[in-house]
């Protein structure tokens, strides 16, 4: 009982510190200064600068139990939210292993070098095999 | 806490229409992988049409309105394919996000930001937005905006990357200044080679290699490519690059550097990770490859190509046999105007010309529309072509690169009339 109170909470407190953040911004619209009206009759349209400030999202989710998942949620989560490896094409195990390296070699993921059999084998174990997408193919870039 | 989606009613009209997106209440979607409060919230889940293409439309990301989720961090959103419908200019607020590097400010203060241009230049200067505005005449141009990536999803066989069906792009009028008179301020010395593009994200750790992009010098000077302050007439929303955005036209989004504070000129080819390792595409017509092909010479992604898309029907869609219904779509160019859009409703068996509406410019998109008469009850192909004015068509079959870049294969949707 207790998990869904706190999530009907989190529900309504979502919007309402929208609500609050939007009401600011409007606020600093509001009070653009006579000076930035003075500038703008001399030289044209003006863009009006306001300072930006937002919430990014985050996500919660962790990846599904299994032996691996540990590695992935410690080394995975560091750079990127786990929906982004939900949502990938089915890939086999060594192009997982691939996708690893890549993430060690070109942008500095601290993952051991001996963990990567495991994470590559649990990766292929969870990925979206679940649909019958085929084989998909690795290219090993860095983008 | 559901929210309906924003798409026009006559396409909310349509059966199929209702099929793509099923409307489902929030709790009970999210135990599969871990719920959230956030999961929670959305209330509206989209079908991409490939293997694993189920997507949250969400509306908790700031600044946007209903997008397709990708990824929530670092941001990637899709804009929903019906807001093409929409008009020729993709709202601020429905436009796709793409960040490769989580460590994205989400505090921009106008009061301190600056413009740094550097390098191999006579005075290295630091701008502020004000001086940006005040000092340099303004520039306006219509370009679409379109990921490297984009319809990835549809590559056959599937490549790893961002599976986007076809709402990776996205059209607006972007204001600001032209780059050339920028770095003409600065004064570039005899010898520049590339200019290269640097933006306010970094990675968390600090191994990651920062986001860079180059051009080179003739390219970043040729009076077009711009530093854009506004898009549509507002500032950006801060996921598409508050307060600065690099505008390239023609060329791919991933040298549209976003947040955009620094601008170095370089004497020597620019060596750097994003440059060189990523974003290179086989050097061969349309970037197409046979899979597993090997040897072949890569080279950075640059020029986009043509495209054109059905905004008014869907895949599956029942029309009305025996009538005339209006067809209608957007296309563009690429790296120069459209020369036409050609229509089939026949599989592509004969082509006619479609009615394209106003130019606003040969970077944007352009719509088109065609009446469209099926006489014959039972199942039609209709696909739309582009064909741009440097003489290149769509092609029959899709291009396939390792990356998944570069899809331009002519559209189709398959129709039933009734």
């Amino acid at each position: 009982m207790s998990t869904r109170l706190r999530d009907v909470a989190l529900i309504w407190a979502i919007p309402i510190l929208l609500g609050i953040a939007l009401a600011t911004g409007l606020m600093w619209l509001r009070t653009s200064d006579s000076r930035a009206a003075v500038e703008e009759a001399a030289t044209g349209p003006v863009q009006r600068w306001t300072k930006v400030a937002v919430d990014l999202p985050t996500s919660q989710t962790l990846f599904p139990p299994g032996n691996g998942a540990a590695i992935a949620n410690a080394q995975c989560l560091i750079c990127h939210s786990a929906g982004m490896v939900f949502r990938q094409p089915p890939l086999t195990q060594d192009e997982w292993a691939g996708e690893i390296n890549k993430m060690r070699n070109s942008f500095g993921a601290p993952l051991p070098a001996d963990q990567v059999e495991v994470l590559a084998k649990y990766l292929h174990s969870i990925d979206g095999s679940q649909s019958p997408g085929g084989r998909s193919v690795l290219d090993g870039q860095g983008s | 806490m559901q929210r309906s989606t924003d798409g026009p009613s006559d396409l909310g009209s349509q059966p199929s229409r209702r099929r793509f997106l099923a409307r489902v209440g929030g709790i009970g979607l999210t135990g599969l992988l871990g719920a959230s409060a956030w999961d929670a919230m959305a209330a509206t889940l989209a079908q991409l049409p490939f293997a694993n293409g189920r997507r949250e439309l969400v509306t908790n990301f700031p600044q946007k309105g209903a997008v397709l989720l990708q990824r929530t961090r670092p941001p990637l959103l899709e804009t929903p394919f019906e807001v093409f419908d929409q008009g020729v200019f993709t709202p601020n607020d429905r436009f796709y996000v793409r960040w490769h590097l989580a460590n994205i400010p989400n505090v921009v203060d106008p009061a301190t930001f600056r413009l740094n241009i550097r390098g191999h230049v006579r005075q290295p200067i630091s701008l502020t937005l004000d001086d940006l505005v005040r000092d340099f005449k303004p520039f306006e141009i219509a370009a679409v905006n379109q990921c490297s990536g984009n319809s990835r999803g549809f590559f056959s066989p599937r490549v790893p990357g961002g599976q986007w069906a076809n709402g990776g792009m996205g059209n607006a009028r972007w204001q600001g200044v032209r780059l050339k008179d920028v770095v003409d301020r600065a004064g570039v010395k005899a010898g520049a080679l590339h200019v290269r593009f640097n933006g306010l994200d970094a990675g968390v750790m600090p191994q990651t290699p920062d986001f860079m992009k180059s051009v080179t010098i003739d390219h970043a000077r040729d009076g077009e490519v711009m530093i854009a302050y506004a898009m549509n007439g507002e500032s950006l929303p801060l996921l598409n690059g508050f307060p600065l955005r690099l505008v390239v036209p023609g060329w791919y989004a991933t040298y549209w550097v976003k947040m955009l504070n620094d601008i170095q000129v370089l004497d020597k080819p620019d060596d750097n990770f994003w440059t060189t390792k990523a974003y290179l595409i086989p050097d061969t017509p349309f970037a197409n490859i046979v899979p597993g092909q090997t040897g072949v010479k890569m080279v950075p992604i640059n020029r986009m190509l043509p495209r054109s898309f059905f905004t008014n029907v869907q895949d599956g869609a029942a029309l009305k046999g025996g009538q005339t219904t209006t067809v209608r779509g957007i296309a563009f160019g690429g790296d120069t105007g459209l020369a036409k859009v050609l229509f089939s409703a026949d599989s592509g068996g004969r082509w006619q010309e479609t009615r394209l509406g106003p130019d606003h410019g040969k970077y944007s998109f352009r719509q088109w529309e065609v009446p469209l008469h099926l006489s014959s009850p039972g199942p039609h192909k209709l696909m739309i072509k582009a064909l741009n004015a440097a003489g290149i068509a769509q092609p029959d079959h899709a291009n396939w690169n390792g990356a998944g870049f570069m899809r331009n294969v002519i559209e189709s949707v398959s129709v039933h009339a009734a």
